[in-house]
């Protein structure tokens, strides 16, 4: 439930998924229209509740991506309760979202020749 | 009961109601915005689902309305963020995103379009009736349409300046549409020769699924355009053309059309009385080039005025 709960290692792996937040939000978005809480929580679950990325973070994500037309918002229908704000990704953001991940394992890649971690 | 994706979603009425209180406390430093009662409309939906999920993990209905709220963050940050807009031109922001065209694609695009020239020339002179170019006709209708298809659809996958690629199933799908396109055309073509009446069928079936293909490809697709073409359309209204800016160009072009056409007309019955149908058209086409001209000249002259 709680975001890096200390350890320097935590405190790393939060800020390196940090900068990759609007990805993570179009790859969910990639499987289907979804709204903020279930957004969420479907990045909760995939990390097994070891990391959750703070709602506000992801208010933010929206908004930028929204902003940047990579994602488009529209109200549900809900009656009861509040009206949930409903996400679709555009063709722009699936090619971002395309971008990203090559961008993403090509870096990996990088990273991991240059730690050494590949003999 | 507590499944928070399906729409039987508990929302208690009272929870509601603190979340309605806890909301307008935490949203009551700021500024009233559209921006902000949006986020704040988003939020609560949210926020219910979110209560509901630890209120069923056994919290206390207050305290988990507050507890969902507290997790959210800081809301402060994202209302604070009014976008700082920055002086950039339309011109500077194209240069800076410049998407330069890959050298392999444009290699590619002039060979299938000479390909493409080589088959229409077969497929005109089968229908001119040349015997030999006849039975090759035939397979040109269908070799035109993968041509035209992959020559669209290649430049589909394309990144360019303002847009981002179409996904590849896109691509492809506008590719087949328009070769299909294409192939009804050549058997419509094919019609007009005079052949049987097979070229119908095939021409109206590939008409109508080109039709039904471009249109839904056209209804489903979402912007593609690149975030900096759409801070500047938002930012910059559109440019007015000349004739907007100023009315007397408007009106000078005005008289030049009417004295152009009636010139036109005139020569067309004088040419038509003396030399004939057979060459008198050429006088209006004269005049539509010519208007087309003085058109181009009006809205897009260089501006004199420093």
């Amino acid at each position: 439930m709680n975001e890096n709960s200390g350890g320097v290692d935590d405190v790393l792996a939060a800020d390196l998924l940090r900068g990759h937040t609007d990805t993570i939000v179009l790859g969910v978005l990639r499987r289907g229209d979804s709204y903020g809480f279930e957004i969420f929580r479907a990045i909760r679950q995939t990390t097994g509740g070891a990391y959750e990325i703070k709602e506000a973070t992801l208010y933010a994500s929206y908004r930028r991506l929204e902003k940047d037309g990579l994602a488009e918002a529209y109200w549900g229908d809900e009656t009861q309760g509040g009206r949930r704000k409903y996400y679709r990704i555009t063709d722009a953001g699936r090619a971002v979202y395309r971008r990203n991940v090559d961008a993403w394992m090509l870096t990996r890649d990088v990273i991991d020749s240059l730690l050494d971690l590949k003999k | 009961m507590n499944d928070v994706k399906g729409t039987t979603m508990t929302t208690d009425p009272r929870d509601a109601e603190v979340l309605h209180r806890l909301l307008d406390e935490a949203f009551a430093p700021y500024p009233v915005t559209p921006e902000s009662l949006d986020l704040k409309q988003e939020m609560r939906a949210n926020l219910a689902a979110r209560a509901a999920e630890l209120r069923d993990a056994g919290t206390a209905p207050d305290a988990a309305a507050r507890q969902a709220l507290a997790e959210v963050g800081d809301i402060g940050a994202l209302l604070d963020e009014e976008s700082a807009s920055t002086a950039t031109t339309w011109v500077s922001e194209q240069r800076r995103h410049r998407v330069r065209p890959k050298p392999a694609f444009v290699v590619r695009t002039v060979l299938i379009a000479a390909a493409l020239v080589a088959v229409l020339a077969v497929l005109v002179l089968g229908a001119l009736g040349l015997p030999a170019a006849g039975s090759l006709a035939l397979a040109a209708i269908p070799i035109a349409g993968l041509l035209v298809g992959w020559l669209v659809a290649d430049g589909l996958r394309q990144e360019t300046t303002t847009n981002y690629p179409f996904s590849r199933p896109v691509a492809i799908g506008f590719g087949i549409a328009a070769g299909l396109l294409v192939v009804a055309l050549g058997a419509a073509s094919r019609l007009l020769a005079g052949f049987e009446a097979g070229w119908l069928v095939v021409a109206a079936i590939a008409l109508v699924a080109s039709i039904a293909l471009f249109t839904y490809l056209g209804v489903t697709r979402t912007n593609r355009h690149k975030p900096w073409v759409l801070r500047m359309t938002q930012a910059q209204p559109p440019i007015a053309d000349r004739f907007e800016k100023d009315p007397a160009a408007a009106a000078r072009f005005g008289i030049y059309t009417m004295l152009l056409w009636v010139s036109a007309i005139a020569a067309f019955l004088v040419l038509s009385f003396t030399i004939g149908w057979a060459w008198s058209w050429i006088a209006l086409l004269l005049g539509w080039v010519v208007w087309f001209l003085v058109l181009t000249r009006m809205l897009f002259a260089p501006s004199t005025t420093k």
